[in-house]
């Protein structure tokens, strides 16, 4: 990102809260419609406490599943390409499963995994693993023939094909699926946690609901938020210093 | 030369469904020998070469033998050191590491093949380049990092389809004198395949001409032309008596699948 480009987002920000406080304040907005931007962020600061120890939950469950699941999402489809045979019976099969949103498993997870964290980290890396999986696979098939047939004649076997060519060539498409997949961790974490769980930044959305505490919710989302971006940038950063060749 | 041919190939024939790509196809190649082969478009001179270079199996019937034995083709991965149109370089590469690539395949030391491709850069025309990456080099440059790929993976017999196909015209006489010029210090045997008539006679030792499909032999023109070659010679008359009989071959060959209308993929 240029400067210029940067400091136009900035910019832009700081207008559209500006916009946001004087029409909160302006219209005398009550709190469960629109809070005004200062009385979040009073909230955030009265509360941090809460919510940084609720924020640690929600970035361990997301960041945990999104490790698992990335890791199982690479290896079903490297399994997948070097093992073609297998690939016709499985693929069909994640592909249903797929086909049904993923917070649709939520209630038997909650129920096989209990109201703890640990139903948080399968939702996470269920969700993680699918768009990783896809998109892994799309990288791996991607390749040009002609590469293929070129290692091939250099006496290259299936494995040396993968480990040379397949998998530095799918790693722009892993990147933008792993790049996309941080902000879904979140997602997951947080709308598993509003089903049932004993601490998190939905757990705090949910329970504050329950007690008519609009500016504590609108405190949990701007948490919330941070954490997205945060981890949506780290790891766009990190796609950029190691993708460098597209 | 009386030395046994490195590579026989006796009535090889390939059918792809209903396309007869080769069929009866001859050729005897002698070790160190440099033979181009051109032919109108879509004659199987891409068929031929799949088939040398291990990736396609020919029909029973035909006769393939390396070295003097006679194999099939699929022995022949590893084999024979093929440099497809393309220059396939791995983006993720850099000059070094692409050049390495089919010694990395093979199980090579890294440390040994790279020490190898940097002391090989300035014949090559890369002196400096060997941290660049393929989107920072010129096609002209690219080319010669697929050559030297091609020409590191140290098999006797070398496969170029077309290499220079690619290249304005004025890189490719520099590449053409290039290519003569290392292989006449490195005397590997080479089979390279052209659309280009006046490349076909300058840097060969013998023209084949392949019939329109199915690919076959039309016609085998030695270019008993001294060495080294310069481009006058481009002009001289026993050049051009030559270019005169591989054209003239070309040109009906050419009229044949015009009129049955099989020229249509290369």
């Amino acid at each position: 990102m240029s400067g210029t480009s940067a400091a136009r987002g900035v910019f832009g920000a700081v207008l559209i809260l500006a916009l946001w406080e004087v029409t909160a304040r302006g219209f005398a907005l009550p709190a469960y419609t629109l809070p005004a931007v200062t009385q979040i962020l009073g909230a955030v600061w009265e509360h941090r406490a809460a919510l940084q120890a609720a924020a640690l939950v929600t970035g361990f469950e997301a960041i945990t599943g999104y490790a698992i699941g990335a890791l199982a999402g690479i290896g079903m489809a490297t399994l997948l390409v070097l093992a073609r045979p297998l690939r016709a019976g499985v693929l069909p099969l994640l592909l249903a499963i797929n086909s049904v949103p993923v917070v649709a498993w939520s209630p038997l997870v909650l129920l096989w995994f209990g109201v703890g964290v640990s139903s948080k980290i399968v939702m996470v890396a269920l969700a993680v693993g699918f768009t990783i999986f896809l998109s892994a696979l799309a990288g791996f098939d991607r390749v040009d023939r002609r590469s293929v047939d070129l290692m091939r004649s250099f006496g290259a076997g299936r494995i040396g094909i993968f480990w040379r060519l397949r998998l530095p060539a799918a790693l722009p498409l892993i990147a933008a699926g792993l790049r996309v997949a941080t902000v879904r961790s979140l997602i997951v974490a947080i709308v598993t946690e509003m089903l049932g769980a004993y601490g998190g930044l939905g757990w705090i959305i949910y329970q504050s609901v329950t007690l008519i505490d609009f500016v504590q919710v609108w405190a949990a989302i701007l948490v919330a938020s941070t954490l997205s971006l945060a981890f949506f940038g780290a790891v766009g950063a990190l796609e950029r210093r190691f993708i460098f060749w597209r | 030369m009386n030395s046994a041919p490195l590579l026989e190939l006796r009535g090889l024939s390939k059918r792809f469904g209903a396309v007869q790509a080769l069929e009866g196809f001859d050729l005897d190649v002698q070790p160190g020998e440099f033979v181009t082969v051109v032919g109108p478009s879509g004659c199987g001179k891409s068929t031929l070469f799949n088939i040398v270079a291990g990736l396609d199996e020919p029909d029973a019937g035909g006769i393939l033998r390396f070295k003097g034995r006679g194999c099939h083709a699929r022995e022949l991965l590893g084999q024979v050191s093929f440099m497809p149109q393309r220059d396939l370089l791995l983006p993720w590469r850099n000059v070094v590491d692409n050049a390495i690539l089919a010694n990395e395949i093979e199980g090579a030391n890294r440390s040994q093949a790279r020490a190898k491709a940097l002391s090989m850069l300035p014949e090559f025309g890369l002196t400096g380049f060997e941290n660049q990456y393929p989107h920072q080099l010129s096609g002209g440059m690219r080319q010669r990092v697929a050559l030297m790929r091609t020409f590191l993976f140290e098999r006797e017999l070398m496969l170029l389809d077309e290499p220079f196909g690619a290249l304005d015209a004025l890189t490719r006489s520099m590449m053409q004198r290039w290519l003569l010029d290392v292989w006449q210090r490195h005397r590997r045997t080479i089979l390279f395949i052209t659309h280009d008539v006046d490349e076909a006679i300058f840097l060969g030792d013998r023209v084949v001409v392949m019939t329109a499909r199915p690919g076959a032999v039309k016609l085998m023109r030695e270019v008993n032309l001294p060495r080294p070659r310069a481009p006058e010679l481009l002009t001289s008359p026993e050049f051009t008596a030559i270019k005169r009989e591989v054209l003239d071959a070309i040109e009906e060959e050419a009229m044949k699948s015009f009129l049955t209308g099989t020229a249509a993929a290369p």
